[in-house]
């Protein structure tokens, strides 16, 4: 499981939608 | 040169058809189900606070998603699917938060610029889509210009079909922070384009969806509880708000289920033709919301002729660009290419390839799923107990709804949730 955590967290495609949910709470907290 | 028609590699070209044909009928199904999921809310009159609607509907989402897997599969092959790819349970919470965010995102955009401006906006959700899956999955790689432009003038024309409804349903934008409300939307769809990127990865790694979905549900719910609490200011005014609101809180559960219904064929759809078409099919479903609350609510009753004409030209503009896309299946040569993404993706986190294989053909690398055991029927029997419990105290508001069209609709959904609920028993025996 870690050496697959590990490969995770190497992935391009983890951190796309980490990006993107990281400022979609940042837009939800400048607008409410 | 090889030929583009040719079956994929361990997949023959009549299997091929027919999961592509299961793919298919699930997005126009899921596009059905989600539509419907409007109206069961449309019943609470009260003046709920909207982060607390979301929040009900996102419990009801949450029983149904843990029943029906259980009642169609069993939690033994759902846990036996997590021990192939646990990391994907990491996944599949993102997937759930990223859903929850940009629903709350819709609400305030609602708000700020009406459904007008903010559903097209939204929708474009679409296109991300089709960018993330043929950047990151090759998706409408290895095929021809025409089903691509198929694939991209469907989506577009989809686009444009929804923002003529939109326009046609919207009651009058509200005035105020029209930029606020434009991020808002823009966002939303922004997440919800991305939230596929989890979807395709756990499908073409070769999780089920009925397994995908229980772990969504739990970032789900987690994010929209904390998004509740500090939007209410903690546990007791939000405990307070539900308490209030008791008697109306079965219709938004209803609402979450019938909603329920409708992703799973969604996640069928993501994991059969892919995103790039999955995502386009499912939203038809402003087609079937639209019909609810013109039919069955009586919305746009006595409007103008332009209103009609925005109506009509919009539907059709939407189900010339559902046909286009519902025509541009994937060839075998482009179903050549999930399966490379698939085997990179067996590599990367070092997955049986047998297990990635037989998901992508709609098989069962193991043994068939044995029989339910007792923690499936407490699933089962605690989310209807739930149901039951709060359908006994709920009050049917005094609204004039027309009953003829509520039975035909619902035959309508109906007749599609068992016609391809059989497609895809018989296809993938759901897997």
């Amino acid at each position: 499981m870690t050496t697959r955590l590990a490969a995770m967290l190497r992935d391009a495609q983890f951190w796309v939608p980490v990006a993107v949910l990281i400022a979609g709470l940042v837009v939800l907290w400048r607008i409410r | 040169m090889a030929n583009p028609l040719a079956p994929a590699a361990g997949v023959d070209g009549a299997r091929l058809r027919r999961l592509q044909l299961a793919g298919i009928a699930s997005g126009f199904t899921a596009g059905a189900w989600l539509g419907a999921a409007e109206a069961p809310t449309k019943m609470v009159t009260l003046g709920l606070s909207p982060v607390v609607i979301s929040l009900t509907m996102v419990l009801g989402v949450f029983l149904a998603r843990w029943s029906l897997p259980a009642l169609l599969r069993g939690t033994a092959a759902i846990g036996a699917d997590v021990r192939q790819a646990p990391h994907l349970v990491v996944w599949a919470v993102l997937a759930g938060c990223l859903w929850a965010v940009a629903n709350t995102l819709t609400i305030f955009a609602i708000r700020d610029i009406g459904l007008t401006i903010a559903f097209p906006l939204w929708n474009a959700n679409s296109l991300l889509g089709i960018l993330w899956g043929a950047v990151f999955f090759n998706e409408l790689r290895g095929t021809g210009w025409p089903r691509r432009f198929a694939v991209l003038g469907g989506a577009v024309l989809m686009c444009a079909g929804g923002a003529l409804l939109a326009v046609a349903s919207s009651a009058g934008a509200p005035g105020g922070h029209g930029a606020r409300g434009v991020v808002a939307a823009l966002a939303a769809g922004a997440l919800w384009g991305t939230m596929y990127i989890p979807y395709r990865k756990a499908y073409l790694t070769g999780m089920n969806p009925l397994a995908f979905v229980t772990f969504f549900t739990v970032g789900e719910v987690g994010m929209m509880t904390a998004v509740a609490l500090v939007d209410r200011g903690g546990v007791a005014p939000l405990a307070a708000e539900l308490a209030g609101a008791r008697t109306v809180l079965f219709w938004l559960l209803l609402g979450g289920f019938v909603w329920v219904v409708g992703d799973l064929f969604q996640q069928y759809a993501a994991k059969y033709v892919g995103i790039s078409r999955g995502i386009p099919l499912s939203n038809t479903n402003q087609l079937w919301g639209l019909a609810w609350g013109l039919l069955v609510f009586g919305e746009l009753r006595g409007g103008s002729q332009a209103t009609y004409a925005q109506v009509i030209g919009g539907s059709l503009l939407m189900a010339l660009g559902a046909a286009a896309i519902a025509l541009a299946s994937a060839t075998g040569a482009e179903h050549r290419r999930w399966q490379e993404a698939a085997a990179r993706e067996a590599a990367r986190y070092g997955i049986d390839p047998a297990y990635v294989h037989a998901a992508l053909a709609g098989e069962s690398a193991s043994a068939p799923p044995r029989r339910r055991r007792w923690l499936d029927w407490m699933l089962v029997g605690g989310a209807t107990a739930v149901f039951v419990g709060f359908g006994t105290i709920a009050r049917v508001p005094d609204l004039a709804l027309g009953w003829r069209w509520v039975v035909a609709l619902a035959a309508a959904m109906l007749a599609l949730l068992w016609s391809t609920g059989v497609r895809l028993w018989r296809t993938t025996r759901f897997n």
